[in-house]
């Protein structure tokens, strides 16, 4: 009698969960050929074909339905939620490359209206299944938490990797992996408990990064493809605040230097071409095989901040031998961004070679705070530069990674609200040709970003999750000396 | 306790009413006295409920001792004792840097006590799963319910209670859930991370599991009832020597002026700060809220000298700290230079325990004026998820793409004048400096200008008033010239003469500037009252000369 009314009941609730989460395709909905206005922007986007979920909102509307391929899909206050199953299998009908059509339908004065109908493109070049980030309010010089974490991008899954609640509340930023090999990891903690953190597979390792011979501690790293060497630069950096500029804040250097740090031998060494006295050298960046590296240089000038506006960096690269890390004697500029009057900030090459994106904007290096950074991308078989016309918007769009098979980018963005840094992601095919980028998949988007209070920064593709523990992580900052990192 | 430092907290955190936000709080080590805690602290904003909700809480706190202590319900011997701990957590939570969830985990331990006795049961069982969800509900709070329940029960199996709480907190510090050992042990959990906890702190902590000890030696020696309830009256009263002791040094550490402030300026009760602050001690910041609210109710420049100045610095602290400071950032926002305001209240904003209230709500109007109507709009719906500010953010929400509203508004209105001042950095000169760009922009904010006018002075810099006044109210929309400024300018004519390096002016440039001639009468009056000696002056004690003359800076 009690399995009768148990099965009665599980009955019930499985047609009543079926009867909400499915329905049919609204019969007699008239049409218009106006777009459905939806957050996030997911019309005509190329998705890979491991993505969580694309769940959106339509605006400004609580009834409506989604015919998305052959399936119907109805809003939960406003929100179209796919059932992982079901994505997936809408994700497996365009396995030949296709694109899944999306029609949305909105329920006014009793009648249906259909709008005009969007695609999803999705590309079989399989999206990294992780990427990581810091979580920061976008300020200025405060924040009371702020941490590392780390998404998987086939889920909503979302891990700290460390936060700073365990590490006496202190900053910590720089997050950088060897071309996404989450064992190869480097970050740095400031103020109390700081220092800089080598995780190499499995080892961990507190570094202090300041020498005699260097302005300061180790700041922008990229790691050498060998895992041996990472690049860092050493910069004297301040921040004020605008009284009135869209910008509202400028970052900038009153000194900076590129250096090469030995994994192995805890030196660094530099070339008289990455240290000037004349020079600000900053975002050092190797070539995928190893034998070059680049960073961005501008002339100095002085005083600052008085001068910041007249700050503007080009692109340079200096050959690096990894058997004995020394330098090239020559500096070769690889985009001369000065001479068209503008600046270039965060470099960086895809793993085949052959393309190098860059923030390219008016002046100065700390592009986030820039409204008019755009991305670009340099040929480098022919030395062609051209703007990333597809992905960039009216705001900032800024610091990107490439995925390791080089077929995905993230990058930074406040196209939506003009603060709230958030992270898109885009395709780019071997020829460079970048596809319009998607926002972070969420749950309930429009609600999960409107409740975010924090920037998502230095996003960072990484081909499996970062598996350090934070405990490990929190002893050797908080408990480690450090090693002294010394000059060759 | 003083009620304000309770009303303080309010203003370190923002109970809001978001599954996010509430399940965020609970699924952290003690998430559950954190979610009390602030739930509570919210209704807070008014002083006299922060005291009463607090000594209810302590009252309570003192029956639950009482009730696992005694033996039955006639039992009053105990009593005294009882009220121990809540004496010592009393003094304790008036130190803002320990969070008010060091009293709510206490309370959620001295419920699972209560709880605990009356299971009669499978004892062990329940205490070893009561031990592990208070550990995850209140913290290491819970330590001090396996210490009680150990001592009440006396047996060899109770020991399990404190190994199951030990465990509890290898657990939480291998799994990086605590960052260190003490914080999964000791009450250090509950205080601020960047700061060192009082040792004074471990009174409250170290009372409740003595108490239940002392109870369970005195019921074992079988004293009689008065003579039992006298020594533990007289134990509390010795318990107030120390507790005394601490509250004073707390006083010390952590002066409760500010907050007091605070009270008032968040609460835009600018007669009650006015009030607040002449009953306390001359000092630049008191000044500072002093000037600030005469600001807001447009009498700075008439009423400033009513009250005791020494120097521009009583107007506003010079500083170039852009950290964590409220008052700053209420002072700029009162000054109209609204970028530093953003620039102060947003560092603060994000540095304190969840998002202070009113630094959420300076943040939410600078974007307003500023036309970031989508990042105002994320404030303002954080706000309405509070109960507190809820109508506050669902007013300002007609400004939300409205342009023609938030020109209207006086506030609004008036600070998106000032944002399209010149362009600089700000605060990286000194707020005088920031001031002249801003009246350039918009000279009819007049609480700009009176901050601008009394700031030199003030400083008594005549050279530079002059000018501020042949700049700024010189144009036939310009105010009238305060009395204050009218009296410096009669004093500066005559003295002018007689200055190097002065270009002398007469009274009829003060004529043109708005002097009038009841003013260059009087100061015919103050300078025979100057020859005939202090009596003679008193009734000058509020003009510019007396000031220039007498106050030191």
């Amino acid at each position: 009698m009690r399995m009768n009314r148990i099965t009665t009941i599980l009955i019930f609730l499985t047609v009543t969960l079926a009867a909400y989460s499915c329905t049919g395709r609204p019969e007699g909905a008239s049409q218009t050929d106006k777009e459905a206005a939806i957050f996030p922007d997911y019309k005509d986007v190329t998705v890979p074909a491991n993505i969580a979920p694309l769940n959106f909102s339509v605006l400004g509307e609580k009834k409506a339905v989604l015919l998305a391929g052959d399936k119907a899909i109805k809003s939960r206050r406003g929100v179209f939620r796919f059932s992982p199953r079901k994505w997936r299998k809408l994700l497996e009908s365009c396995a030949d490359g296709g694109a899944i059509e999306m029609t949305v339908y909105t329920k006014k004065d009793g009648k249906w209206l259909s709008y005009r109908s969007f695609n999803i493109h999705v590309s079989q070049d399989r999206i990294d299944p992780w990427f990581s980030y810091r979580l920061i309010p976008p300020g200025y010089q405060g924040w009371q938490e702020m941490g590392i974490y780390q998404r998987n991008l086939e889920t909503y899954s979302e891990k700290a990797i460390l936060t700073n609640n365990l590490t006496g509340g202190n900053c910590m930023n720089c997050h950088t992996y060897r071309n996404g090999d989450p064992s190869k990891m480097v970050f740095h903690a400031r103020a109390s408990f700081g220092g800089t953190v080598m995780v190499n597979d499995g080892k961990v390792e507190k570094l202090n990064t300041q020498t005699d011979s260097t302005i300061s501690a180790l700041v922008y790293p990229y790691w050498h493809p060998s895992g041996e060497y990472v690049a860092f630069s050493v910069n004297k950096t301040l921040q004020a605040f605008y009284n009135h500029d869209p910008n509202r804040i400028e970052v900038y250097d009153q000194a900076s230097d590129v250096v090469v740090y030995n994994v192995n031998s805890h030196e660094i060494a530099w070339s008289p071409q990455t240290k000037s006295e004349d020079r600000f050298e900053t975002f050092p960046t190797f070539s995928p095989d190893g034998k070059w590296l680049y960073f961005c240089s501008a002339q100095a000038v002085s005083p600052m901040p008085d001068k910041h506006r007249e700050v503007r960096y080009g692109l340079f690269r200096i050959a690096f031998n990894e058997e004995n890390m020394t330098f090239g004697d020559c500096l070769e500029c690889v985009y001369d961004a000065p001479a068209e009057g503008y600046s270039v900030s965060f470099p960086r090459i895809s793993p085949d070679g052959r393309f190098l994106c860059f923030t390219r904007h008016g002046f100065g290096n700390f592009s986030i705070w820039h409204k008019d950074a755009d991305l670009w991308l340099v040929d480098l078989q022919d030395g062609s530069v051209k703007p990333m016309q597809d992905v960039n918007s009216d705001d900032v769009d800024s610091f990107h990674t490439w995925s390791s098979d080089g077929r995905w980018m993230v990058f930074s963005s406040r196209r939506d609200d003009g603060l709230y840094t958030k992270p898109y992601f885009t395709h780019v095919d071997s020829e460079g040709n970048a596809t319009k980028p998607f926002l972070l998949p969420q749950k309930d988007p429009a609600k999960y970003y409107k409740r975010q209070m924090k920037s998502y920064n230095l996003p960072a593709f990484t081909t499996d999750k970062v598996s350090v523990s934070k405990r490990k992580l929190t002893d050797v900052l908080r408990k480690s000396a450090g090693t002294d990192v010394k000059v060759k | 306790m003083n009620p304000y430092a309770l009303a303080y907290r309010e203003q370190q955190q923002l109970f809001i009413f978001d599954r996010t936000y509430l399940l965020g709080t609970l699924l952290k080590v003690g998430g559950l006295s954190t979610l009390l805690a602030r739930f509570i602290v919210q209704f807070f904003w008014n002083p006299k409920v922060a005291l009463v909700l607090t000594l209810l809480m302590l009252a309570l706190s003192a029956y639950m001792t009482w009730a696992y202590v005694r033996e039955s319900r006639k039992d009053w011997t105990t009593l005294p004792l009882s009220f121990i701990p809540a004496v010592f957590i009393g003094v304790s939570i008036s130190d803002n840097s320990l969070h008010f969830d060091f009293l709510t985990s206490i309370l959620l331990v001295q419920a699972g006590l209560l709880a605990f006795k009356s299971i009669k049961s499978k004892r062990t069982l329940w205490g070893t799963l009561l031990t592990i969800f208070l550990y995850f509900t209140a913290g290491p709070a819970a330590i001090l319910f396996a210490l009680c329940a150990a001592v009440n029960e006396k047996s060899l199996k109770s020991l399990c209670y404190p190994a199951v709480a030990a465990a509890c907190g290898v657990i939480a510090y291998l799994t990086a859930l605590v960052p260190t050992w003490t914080e999964a042990f000791t009450p250090v959990f509950h205080y601020d991370l960047d700061a060192t906890m009082p040792l004074m702190h471990w009174g409250g902590w170290i009372s409740l599991p003595a108490t239940v000890l002392v109870c369970q030696m005195v019921k074992g020696l079988h004293f009689k009832r008065w003579p039992a309830f006298a020594s533990g009256l007289v134990l509390l009263l010795l318990a107030f020597i120390p507790a005394n002791k601490f509250s004073d040094k707390i006083k010390e550490g952590q002066p409760n002026l500010g907050a007091i402030f605070e009270h008032y300026t968040v609460n835009e009760d600018w007669d009650g700060l006015i009030k607040a602050c002449k009953k306390a001690p001359w000092l630049p910041r008191t000044a500072n809220y002093l000037n600030m609210a005469l600001a807001w109710k447009g009498e700075l420049a008439e009423n400033l000298l009513k009250y005791d100045q020494h120097g521009p610095d009583g107007l506003v602290m010079t500083t170039q700290d852009r950290a964590v400071d409220v008052a700053q950032a209420h002072l700029m926002f009162a000054m109209g230079n609204v970028a530093a305001a953003q620039d102060v209240a947003f560092n603060t904003l994000s540095s304190l325990h969840g998002f202070c209230p009113a630094m959420l709500k300076i943040n939410a109007q600078v974007e307003l004026m500023r036309g970031s109507y989508e990042v105002a709009d994320k404030y303002l719906s954080l706000l309405e998820k509070a109960p507190h500010y809820r109508k506050w953010a669902k007013e300002h929400r007609k400004y939300l793409y409205d342009d023609a509203a938030v020109e209207a508004d006086p506030i609004l209105g008036s600070g998106r004048l000032n944002l399209e001042a010149e362009n600089h950095f700000i605060m990286y000169t000194n707020p005088m400096t920031e001031l002249f760009p801003i009246l350039d922009a918009n000279p009819t904010d007049r609480r700009t200008l009176e901050y601008g006018l009394c700031y030199l002075l003030l400083a008594k810099d005549l050279n530079s008033v002059k000018h501020f006044i042949e700049d700024y109210y010189s144009s036939p929309d310009s105010p009238e010239l305060p009395r204050i400024g009218q009296e410096a300018m009669v004093f500066y004519s005559e003295y002018s003469r007689n200055m190097e390096g002065v270009e002398p002016f007469g009274l009829d440039w003060c004529y043109e500037h708005g002097v009038q001639p009841e003013t260059v009468n009087r100061f015919e009056e103050y300078k025979k009252a100057a020859v005939a000696g202090s009596s003679a002056l008193r009734r000058f004690r509020e003009t510019y000369w007396y000031y220039l003359v007498h106050k030191q800076i």
